[in-house]
């Protein structure tokens, strides 16, 4: 194809969107939130696989499509089409122009960062993506969705802290830090040298937190709750779904062998998928069961990568079907959250919905089990798998999704039939999360009160009783008293014989 | 006199002849001085084009006079340094002069201020392109003396207190350096600026006197460059009209200080020297100090232009920092930081003066739901507020992404430790100010409001914002174009380091 | 045209002039105004054309009447003297063109040919060359400056000239007491001939303490400065700035000459000493000038401190502290004579001159408050000022000589020097409480002001030049050069 054309195809699918935010550029566009998605379908429709060099933006990235992100692309064109349909709020009033303005500037960034190629771009589209999804939560919301919306961007700004931290590692040892390249350079520093170790984890953590798995997943469920569902729907295929193609897109699987920290993390998949299992049965409120299925689902999703670590020949063949498994959760989330609508009693009972319902209970029931269809090494592989650690326990996951599947839908219809009832609380009992936000408000009134009022204080008195220093009456009575002696005759002559005297004494 | 030693002058003519001439203006000719402004600017800018192609191709710039006995002479001299540091301010001076001419509209005392905002170009740019460090003083000095009349410009008792407790840190830091200047020409004998360093060539310096000499001059400095605790001028002089606040405090004054530390470090010591006299590491470890204790007094700030004076004081200490971690990598990054951190700072302070001068909002508690009333100005703050945080592709990223690589390459990891909790901190205090903006609801009136008709404020006062938001993003996205700051902060390391 | 130049006897020229200016004035009163400024113009050309002369032929040596020493008078001019004259007759210009516009016609009738016999009597003692015509010429020169300070009128200005009588006599009686004592041990007042013939002797040292208390009294030096601020406060502001700009550096310049030529060298006790007491008048006098309430007192205790720079290189003796000294010398005779104009120029419009009272001078006399600035800059010592240049060469002197305490005191009296101007400035810059009604002021009194400044601030970039000109005699090579 046409490089000048593949250029233009490749910069305007995340650029379009982001021209449209801009109120001026739309206001006469029908459908703007619609419009913006052309060049991606477009894109979708060429059949080939190929990408552009831009050598002068940020440190020389570039922009690609290969099959894998095409999945992704596709089920991102999708979601974000029918959210921006849902964005209409049945009652026919006009859509906030701040909400537009972030649902099209996070549609770039997300756009972007699927189609990125080397680390810093993909960074650059996933940090502005937070920021964008942050004004989705709390446009125009209520408290809960600004409470919400904190809480996520914190968990954004330390991630990206963190992943910042991991680049710099990343840079340290290569300068080309296109995927497969820096792939390559930090597998061969391995030897010897901590440094992939610590970029390994770095590059866990700060995703970790992009992507909600306990124990740092505090902002997801006050994210489901809050958001609003056109916004909801795309929480499983934006902010979780980058984290996840993130992560495979950082981590040199294949390549690198780190056995320990291999079986801790399946060991942590095992874990948070056991808690997302307990306290999501708990839940009473259709939504936030969802946010810990994703947890759950996600689980999986991290033990696999846990094997992958410890078995390259695994985490090689994770490299290239992650995309499927990512795609397959953001429509099991949109499906969910579209079916869990039924009962918000703001929209009518549509047929579609009801579709949308049981279709998300099926996807959710039998996610694991898609999931190691999905991920199944061809060729060879499968006794490989059946036999790599903990992801052998994937029959009790899909006891785990099951069950949360049918206590879902016990909730939904519960919820259709009854009229609302007041939301329960979903924070259970022993989670040290908010016991953090509180302590960190109240330290931060601490830091404002001494600041605004208590140091002032002290510092306007401390530089009184040095101004009193200065101005004491001492200092100008006496420097008043020498001028005045000085100017007496008897003083004044008597000085100056005694100098004369010196004078002639000391040039003997 | 040729081409080569003239064009220096003119440079510096271009900015002190329309201010002397601004000076005798009655107050009414403002078209007139509008005129004489822009000119000068504009003249400026071309000769400083014509001088950046030359000094890429190689061509030397120099001019001397005579000044003291014993070989001291007055040295204007354009290096790549100096190309960095005069193109920032030649480019920012344009935008805010019209900044200045739109916010000044119908004061007092006009000719008053543009004369002596003329002289400060002058200073700065004199400074930019001094060849030695008795030029350098010179300058320097020059600087204090015209930027004072401009912070006690509104003519009120606190513009008065402000001014004389800048005066007092000023004068004080510049009489400091004159002892460190005279006694290094005692015991060196010459202070041309050289690449490498003009004291790496001697053989048996008496070190102890070196090093004593060094605490002089970054003390010295230090009080311009916002260094704890020689920062306390800074908030203080908050009090000065925007245009002021936004080119001389976040970018002029506070860079000369910076500046010079570079260049002492550069081309008086030379890096590997004074890495062996070992006063870059608690010079590096002050610059952290710095780093941190800026961004946490801006935490409790509720005046924006406080806020953004605190911030200022952080952020300048980032050049100290990385010049003072020995390596080529960071030495970029303190570079180019020179650049990106005025062109953000300065899009901050425009702001900061649209919404005092449009509203009479001076106040973060007092900006609720700011951003429905002015998009385009809290566009622009936004853009310049992300910048600080670091966020990609903007222009402080590429900053902290160097000197992170730097801190790295060095074998200094704290450093990276620093960087990122004055990010953490730059979040904390700058987030809030968008979220108030952008996301509560505004009050029924606002404290002072002027009207515009159908535009958000003034042209003038909102254009320069919009051109420095731009020109952040651009120094960030286009970071590795050719001429971007970045490229330029480069070539002057490898001359710097390269055997 | 060049021998005529060059056979004149300019150095004649240049005491008559001023001489014959003020005969006439006196004469005929009513004119006296033209015809001071006349002379005012004259009197530089003059020492232009002796400067050409010096410059071409060196050291010059002129018999007055044909008599040569030791009879008769000799007039010596050398690059010492030289810059000194060049000092005394540009700011004596400024003072005269400042005093055309000051004076009502009755005074002005009086001042006249007091300043210009003043003038006369200041050049004369430049180029002496023997002590007792410097005696002669002191005593000239102290008197008519004190009957200038008298010319105000008023109980003050009569109790502080009054005061500065008593010690111009004092001084000068100690001073006629040490010539008297050299010429009877040496047998001649000839400077050329006692530098050949003194040797150390009780004598001696008994003229050198004479002479140097004598002349110190008159210099006002701390602690001996106590007559200065009240007379150069009370007196109109051009005869303030003649004072302090041209009269005490008289006093000055004998102490010099004599201690470089005449006096036998001695260890460093007695230099140490006048340091000292340099300091601390550098020191008294900057904290003083801090506290005072009324600007031209402030301004009379600055010239007490700036004094006390001069004495600071007689401790480090090399030739780069007395050139930095006498550079000092020059540009604080500019700054002080402007600094006094614009405190003039303030009175003159607002009626008072109490520093916390100035209302809004910035808007009002914008040119004098340039030229009360940048007069303030040189005695700050801000590049690139005479001041600056002078005090980088005692700097560079002090850390050369490894005496850094003296740089320390450079470096305090900067600040403190800085601390008042920009007391006085910014009170200049706010409106005061209560509003003064406000008369105007000659347009040739505030430009005379700025023109002043400016050549101080600009001093700096003729730096060469100038101490090329000391060069030439070098009396500094004698004894204590370093």
């Amino acid at each position: 194809m046409n490089a000048y054309l593949s250029a233009l195809l490749l910069l305007s699918v995340p650029g379009l969107p982001l021209l449209l935010a801009f109120p001026a550029l739309r206001s006469r566009l029908p459908r703007p939130c619609h419009l913006a998605l052309l060049p991606a379908v477009i894109l979708l429709a060429v059949p080939a696989a190929f990408s552009i060099e831009v050598p002068w933006l940020l440190f020389g990235s570039g922009l690609g499509i290969d099959a894998a992100s095409r999945w992704l692309l596709a089920m991102s064109v999708v979601l974000w089409a029918v959210a921006a349909t849902l964005l209409q709020a049945p009652s026919g009033q006009a859509v906030d122009k701040r909400l537009t303005v972030f649902f099209l500037l996070t549609m770039a960034t997300h756009l972007g960062a699927i189609l990125a190629t080397d680390l810093v771009g993909f960074f650059a589209f996933a940090a502005l993506l937070g920021y964008g999804f942050y004004g989705l939560l709390v446009a125009a919301g209520d408290e809960t969705a600004r409470r919400a919306g904190r809480v996520y961007l914190v968990f954004m700004v330390v991630a990206d802290l963190v992943l910042f931290e991991a680049l710099l590692i990343a840079a340290a040892t290569t300068g080309d830090l296109h995927f497969e390249a820096a792939h390559h350079a930090l597998a061969l520093s391995q030897e010897g040298a901590p440094a992939s170790l610590w970029y390994v984890s770095m590059v866990l953590v700060g995703f970790a937190l992009k992507v909600g798995i306990w124990p740092l997943h505090f902002w997801l469920p006050l994210a489901f709750r809050a958001a609003r569902p056109a916004v909801a729907l795309l929480l499983g295929g934006v902010p979780v779904a980058i984290a996840l193609l993130g992560i495979v897109r950082f981590l040199p699987l294949g390549e690198i062998t780190l056995p320990d920290l291999g079986a801790g993390i399946q060991w942590l998949g095992l874990t948070a998928a056991i808690y997302g299992t307990v306290v999501g049965l708990m839940q009473s409120h259709p939504r936030t069961l969802l946010a810990y299925a994703t947890m759950v689902v996600t689980s999986l999703f991290i033990t696999l990568l846990g094997s992958g670590l410890e078995w390259p020949l695994l985490g090689a063949a994770l490299q290239g079907t992650a995309p499927l498994f990512i795609m397959t959760l953001g429509f099991t989330v949109a499906a969910l959250v579209a079916g869990s609508m039924l009962a918000d009693k703001v929209t009518t009972q549509s047929a579609l919905l009801v579709t949308a319902r049981r279709v998300g209970v099926l996807l959710l029931a039998l996610s694991p089990l898609m999931t190691v269809i999905l991920t199944r090494p061809s060729g060879g592989g499968e006794r490989l798998f059946a036999e790599s650690g903990l992801v052998a326990l994937w029959p009790w996951w899909m006891l785990c999704t099951v069950l949360l599947a049918f206590r879902w839908l016990y909730l939904l219809l519960r919820r259709q039939g009854e009229t609302m009832s007041a939301p329960a609380s979903m924070i259970p009992p022993g989670d040290f999360w908010p016991i953090l936000e509180r302590w960190f408000s109240q330290s931060n009134h601490w830091f404002m009160s001494m600041g605004l009022q208590l140091l002032p204080r002290w510092r306007s008195s401390g530089l009184a009783a040095a101004g009193r220093l200065l101005q004491v009456r001492v200092w100008q009575k006496a420097l008043d008293a020498g001028e005045r002696a000085l100017q007496g005759w008897s003083l004044a002559v008597a000085l100056l014989l005694l100098l004369g005297l010196a004078i002639a004494l000391l040039s003997a | 006199m040729t081409w080569d030693s003239s064009l220096l002058l003119l440079i510096l003519a271009t900015s002190l002849v329309p201010g002397l001439v601004i000076f005798f203006l009655p107050e009414e000719r403002v078209s007139l001085r509008t005129t004489l402004n822009m000119a000068g600017a504009v003249v400026k800018l071309v000769l400083v084009g014509v001088m950046i192609w030359g000094v890429f191709h190689g061509q030397q710039y120099e001019t001397r006079l005579p000044l003291l006995p014993g070989g001291l002479d007055l040295v204007l001299h354009a290096d790549a340094e100096s190309v960095l540091f005069v193109t920032l301010s030649t480019v920012l001076w344009l935008v805010t002069t019209v900044y200045a001419i739109g916010y000044l509209e119908g004061s007092h005392h006009r000719s008053r201020f543009f004369g002596f905002f003329s002289l400060c170009v002058t200073a700065t740019v004199g400074v930019a392109l001094a060849g030695n460090l008795i030029t350098f003083l010179l300058f320097y000095e020059l600087l204090t003396l015209s930027t004072y009349p401009l912070i006690v410009h509104r003519e009120t008792e606190e513009a008065r207190q402000a001014g004389r407790i800048y005066l007092r840190y000023t004068i004080a830091g510049g009489a400091v350096l004159l002892v460190g200047t005279v006694w290094l020409y005692d015991v060196a004998g010459s202070f041309d600026f050289t690449h490498r360093g003009v004291l790496a060539g001697l053989d048996d310096a008496d070190r102890a006197a070196l090093t004593a000499i060094f605490v002089l001059l970054i003390a010295g400095l230090g009080v311009k460059a916002a260094l704890i605790p020689l920062h306390g001028w800074l908030p203080r002089a908050m009090v000065a009209p925007a245009p002021v606040s936004a080119l001389l405090h976040a970018v002029a004054v506070v860079k000369a200080g910076a500046f010079g530390i570079v260049r002492v470090v550069n081309d008086v010591y030379g890096v590997e020297f004074a890495a062996s006299l070992g006063v870059t590491g608690p010079l590096a470890v002050l610059a952290a100090a710095t780093i941190i204790y800026g961004s946490l007094r801006a935490l409790f700030q509720d005046s924006l232009k406080r806020r953004l004076a605190y911030s200022t004081v952080s952020q300048v200490s980032y050049i100290v920092l990385g010049i003072a971690i020995v390596g080529p990598i960071a030495t970029i990054g303190g570079l180019v930081h020179l650049v990106h951190q005025g062109v953000m700072k300065i899009t901050l302070f425009f702001c900061a003066g649209n919404l005092a001068e449009t509203l009479g909002v001076h106040n973060i508690s007092d900006m609720n739901g700011v951003g429905k009333r002015m998009p385009w100005t809290m566009a622009a703050f936004t853009i310049g507020a992300l910048g600080m945080i670091g966020v990609p592709p903007l222009a402080g990223f590429i900053t902290k992404w160097y000197l992170g690589l730097g801190a790295l390459d060095a074998g200094q990891d704290w450093v990276i430790l620093v960087l990122a909790g004055s990010s953490l901190l730059n979040a904390a205090y700058f987030l809030p100010i968008l979220y108030v903006a952008w996301f509560k609801a505004p009050p029924d009136a606002w404290p002072a409001e002027r009207y515009w008709g159908r535009r958000e404020t003034a042209w003038a006062l909102l254009a320069p914002p919009a051109v420095t938001a731009l020109l952040t993003l651009a120094v960030g996205l286009l970071a590795s174009a050719p001429f971007s700051p970045l490229q330029w902060a480069r070539f002057i390391t490898t001359q710097e380091y390269a055997p | 045209m060049g021998t005529a130049v060059a056979n004149t006897p300019w150095c004649v020229m240049v005491i008559l002039l001023p001489l014959a200016g003020a005969l006439v004035s006196f004469l005929w009163p009513r004119r006296s105004v033209p015809l001071g400024l006349v002379t005012a113009l004259a009197v530089p050309a003059c020492v232009a054309g002796l400067g050409w002369q010096v410059a071409e032929q060196g050291v010059q040596r002129y018999a007055v009447g044909g008599w040569g020493a030791p009879l008769g008078i000799d007039l010596y001019a050398d690059g010492l003297s030289l810059l000194l004259l060049l000092m005394t007759a540009l700011v004596g210009l400024g003072i005269s063109v400042y005093s055309s516009g000051y004076f009502e016609r009755k005074t002005a009738a009086v001042f006249w040919p007091l300043w210009l016999f003043l003038w006369a009597a200041l050049n004369a003692l430049f180029l002496s060359a023997d002590i007792f015509n410097l005696y002669v010429t002191l005593e000239l020169l102290g008197l008519s400056a004190v009957a200038l300070v008298a010319l105000a009128g008023g109980a003050d200005a009569l109790i502080a000239a009054m005061r500065y009588l008593l010690v111009s006599l004092l001084g000068s009686l100690l001073y006629l007491l040490g010539v008297a004592l050299l010429y009877h041990s040496f047998g001649s007042v000839d400077i050329a001939i006692l530098a050949q013939r003194v040797e150390p002797s009780p004598a001696v040292w008994a003229a050198v303490g004479l002479m140097s208390a004598g002349l110190l009294l008159k210099t006002a030096l701390f602690p001996l400065h106590f007559w200065l601020p009240p007379a150069h406060a009370s007196a109109p502001a051009p005869v303030s700035a003649l004072l302090s700009a041209l009269v005490v550096k008289a006093s000055f310049y004998i102490l010099l000459r004599l201690w470089l030529e005449v006096f036998p060298p001695s260890d460093a006790a007695v230099g140490q000493l006048l340091g000292v007491l340099g300091a601390s008048a550098v020191l008294w006098g900057g904290i003083q000038a801090l506290r005072q309430a009324r600007l031209k007192l402030l301004i009379a205790y600055s010239t007490v401190a700036q004094l006390g720079y001069f004495f600071l290189a007689f401790p480090l003796g090399t030739s780069i502290a007395w050139k930095g000294a006498l550079y000092l010398l020059l540009s604080h005779a500019l700054a002080k004579a402007a600094m006094f104009m614009a405190a003039g120029n303030i009175l003159r419009c607002c009626g008072h001159d109490h520093i916390v009272a100035l209302d809004r001078v910035a808007k009002r006399l914008p040119l004098t408050l340039t030229a009360f600035t940048l007069a303030g800059i040189s005695s700050m010592g801000l590049p690139p000022s005479g001041g600056f240049t002078g005090k980088w060469l005692l700097l560079d002197a002090a850390l050369y000589t490894g005496q850094w305490w003296w740089a320390l005191t450079l470096i305090l009296g900067g600040l403190l020097a800085a601390a008042y101007v920009f007391k006085v400035v910014g009170y200049a810059f706010t409106p005061a409480e209560v509003s003064h009604e406000v008369r105007v002021v000659p347009v040739r009194m505030e430009w005379t002001a700025l023109v002043l400044a400016l050549a101080a601030v600009l001093l700096g970039l003729g730096t060469p030049w100038l101490l090329a000109l000391l060069d030439i005699g070098f009396p500094f090579d004698s004894g204590y050069a370093g």
